[in-house]
């Protein structure tokens, strides 16, 4: 595993390097935490749930809370950790209930298109709450940053994989 | 009214007759003394479309204004040149008189019900094709006009005394002329913004959109201003916009959900689709399989090389496990991969075919991804039969995708295929560009995907 500098700060601090450098930071704290070479597949199943989550976790944190999808995310992480600890935390859902009228709306007004807006809401973080407009923009960026985290990865297993 | 006044006669007396010719010249009947025979113009194009929208508009315009913007137009009315070259002074003079015109509609407390239709039917002139300079003036034009109105959507409210100018200069664009008709949002706003109109219809030339604002203000009652008459006095939605202020807002709703499904379009590879729903279904595909890419690429990415080999080493039981485990724990993996295991303790490379197996079940495309992470791919069997052929047998199992079927079953090295549609084919992905690669399978899966 490649050691990175985690207090470095990217000069360009683009969407991109900001994800590297967290998520890179998570993967070493995985690995110090996890033995790699424990065969058992629990073991491994949880190493995966752990990486995916840091994945999705480095990712929201760089784009903050400018993005709806981002917040929802994050909320979705925050509460999940605080079930962990026993605490039930007030999750944010103050944004939902204002919107939900907006969202009858456009619904009726869509007509057709209402299944598929349904499960791109399922698909994008937070996008209960949102009206189609809003929808697509956020899934516009949550593409844009999904495209980022993959090539992110998948060059960290093509480093893993050639330096084998 | 008195600044109103003041100002109008101030335009009167700048006006020299000549350039009030644009108004007379517009009328073939010649100038009359009233204006309302000015307005009738059987040259004009009966696009009676926004005749009500006008009426309704200009049904709540304080009459002694009408008086006031009257008195300037009676005196001359006997040239008959063309002054294409005063539109200008015209358009500046008009100018002021709508800037005088707004401010004191401001003050008396315009009525905003009409702004939603104003906007529109701008946006919907500046829409219109062949009217560059239309919109360009019209975006342009937006700006000075409505400085001090409360327009809480699109238009900003710059400071009036800039805008005069540049209202000025866009008067020489067409369409300016138009624009200004649907910019006020006051219905006072309109019959100022006739003269100019007036002023550059002959100069330029007019499509059905200045024909329809023409045919407002004519229909309006209001003074000079139309080139061409309308014999018509109601204002009627033209077709395709409706002047309720509901449809309009719906209207502006779909325009934006239309940039916005442009824009993914752009994101989404494979967004040739025109239909909307298709479009949507490709954008939810592809947001699918980019999650599902985070997660197959978070399984191969287990702490790095090492921990891969759980995954393709010789350990069948093991490697079912895995593959059973993560089966279960991947949500979008929502296969049973207990009736997938016959051939484990046969074959290394099982857990990977089954996971392919699934995962091609999903998406053919993260497929072909968990295939690279481990330095396999897929590629069509006409490919892979010509390099079979080409180069023999080589140590590597042979792993290849037919077209047709979506189960590829591994063949451990040198065996024939199992089953003889399907072949498996191994090619470091170093050899050969992935890119490449990509595009092929992504062929070979768009192909067989239903």
């Amino acid at each position: 595993m490649m050691n990175t500098p985690q207090q470095v700060k990217n000069p360009s601090s683009s969407l991109k390097s900001r994800f590297i450098t967290r998520f890179l930071g998570a993967l070493t704290k995985i690995n110090a935490e996890d033995p790699i070479s424990s065969p058992s597949p629990t073991r491994i199943f949880q190493r995966y749930r752990r990486i995916k989550v840091a994945s999705n976790k480095s990712m929201a944190y760089s784009v903050r809370s400018r993005r709806i999808w981002s917040r929802a995310m994050l909320s979705r992480f925050r509460s999940r950790r605080s079930a962990f600890s026993g605490r039930r935390s007030s999750v944010k859902t103050t944004n939902c209930t204002t919107i939900n009228v907006t969202i009858n709306e456009n619904k009726t007004a869509k007509g057709g298109l209402d299944m598929q807006t349904d499960e791109l809401r399922e698909l994008v973080p937070g996008g209960e709450a949102m009206d189609v407009c809003n929808l697509l923009d956020e899934t516009a960026h949550y593409i844009k940053c999904l495209t980022t985290q993959v090539q992110v990865m998948r060059k960290i297993v093509d480093f893993c994989h050639l330096s084998k | 009214m008195q600044p109103c006044s003041r100002e109008m006669q101030a335009m009167n007396s700048l006006l020299s007759p000549t350039q009030q010719i644009p108004l007379q010249d517009l009328q073939p009947n010649g100038n009359s003394g009233t204006h309302q025979a000015q307005i009738h113009n059987p040259q004009f194009d009966p696009t009676s479309s926004h005749d009500d929208f006008l009426d309704q508009m200009l049904s709540t315009l304080p009459s002694c204004s009408w008086s006031d913007l009257k008195s300037p137009w009676d005196p001359p009315k006997s040239d008959e040149t063309p002054p294409s070259n005063h539109d200008n002074n015209v358009g500046f003079h008009y100018d002021e008189i709508l800037a005088s015109k707004l401010r004191q509609h401001q003050i008396n407390g315009g009525g905003g019900g009409t702004t939603a239709a104003m906007k529109m039917m701008m946006q919907q002139q500046m829409m219109l094709p062949g009217r560059p300079i239309a919109a360009a003036g019209g975006g342009g034009l937006t700006m000075p006009l409505h400085n001090d109105i409360v327009d809480g959507s699109s238009f900003k409210s710059p400071n009036q005394q800039g805008g005069e100018g540049s209202v000025q200069a866009l008067y020489n664009g067409f369409g300016a002329g138009s624009l200004h008709g649907t910019n006020n949002q006051s219905p006072n706003q309109p019959q100022h913004f006739h003269h100019p109109q007036g002023g550059n219809m002959q100069t330029q030339s007019f499509g059905a959109t200045a024909g329809t604002v023409m045919n407002q203000s004519q229909a309006s009652g209001s003074t000079t201003g139309g080139a061409r008459a309308q014999p018509k006095q109601r204002v009627r939605a033209r077709r395709g916009q409706a002047t309720d202020p509901h449809s309009i807002a719906e209207r502006l709703r779909r325009e934006r959900i239309a940039e916005r499904m442009k824009a993914l379009q752009e994101l989404v590879p494979n967004a040739n689709k025109t239909d909307k729903a298709s479009m949507l279904d490709e954008i939810i595909d592809y947001v699918k399989f980019l999650q599902l890419q985070v997660k197959v690429l978070s399984m191969s990415r287990l702490g790095g090389a090492a921990a891969v080999a759980p995954l393709v080493a010789d350990m069948p039981s093991e490697g079912g496990d895995c593959v059973q485990t993560t089966a279960g724990g991947g949500g979008s993996l929502q296969r049973n991969s207990n009736g997938n295991q016959p051939s484990a303790n046969n074959d290394s490379l099982t857990v990977t075919e089954h996971q392919v197996a699934k995962l091609m079940e999903e998406d053919m495309g993260s497929a072909m991804q968990y295939l690279q992470g481990k330095g396999l791919c897929l590629m069509p069997i006409s490919l892979a039969t010509a390099i079979s052929t080409a180069t023999c047998h080589s140590r590597n199992p042979m792993i290849n995708k037919g077209s047709s079927s979506n189960h590829p079953l591994l063949q451990s090295n040198g065996d024939g295929p199992s089953s003889p549609s399907m072949s498996v084919l191994t090619v470091q992905s170093a050899t050969m560009g992935n890119g490449g690669l990509d595009g092929s399978a992504k062929d070979a899966a768009s192909v067989s995907k239903p």
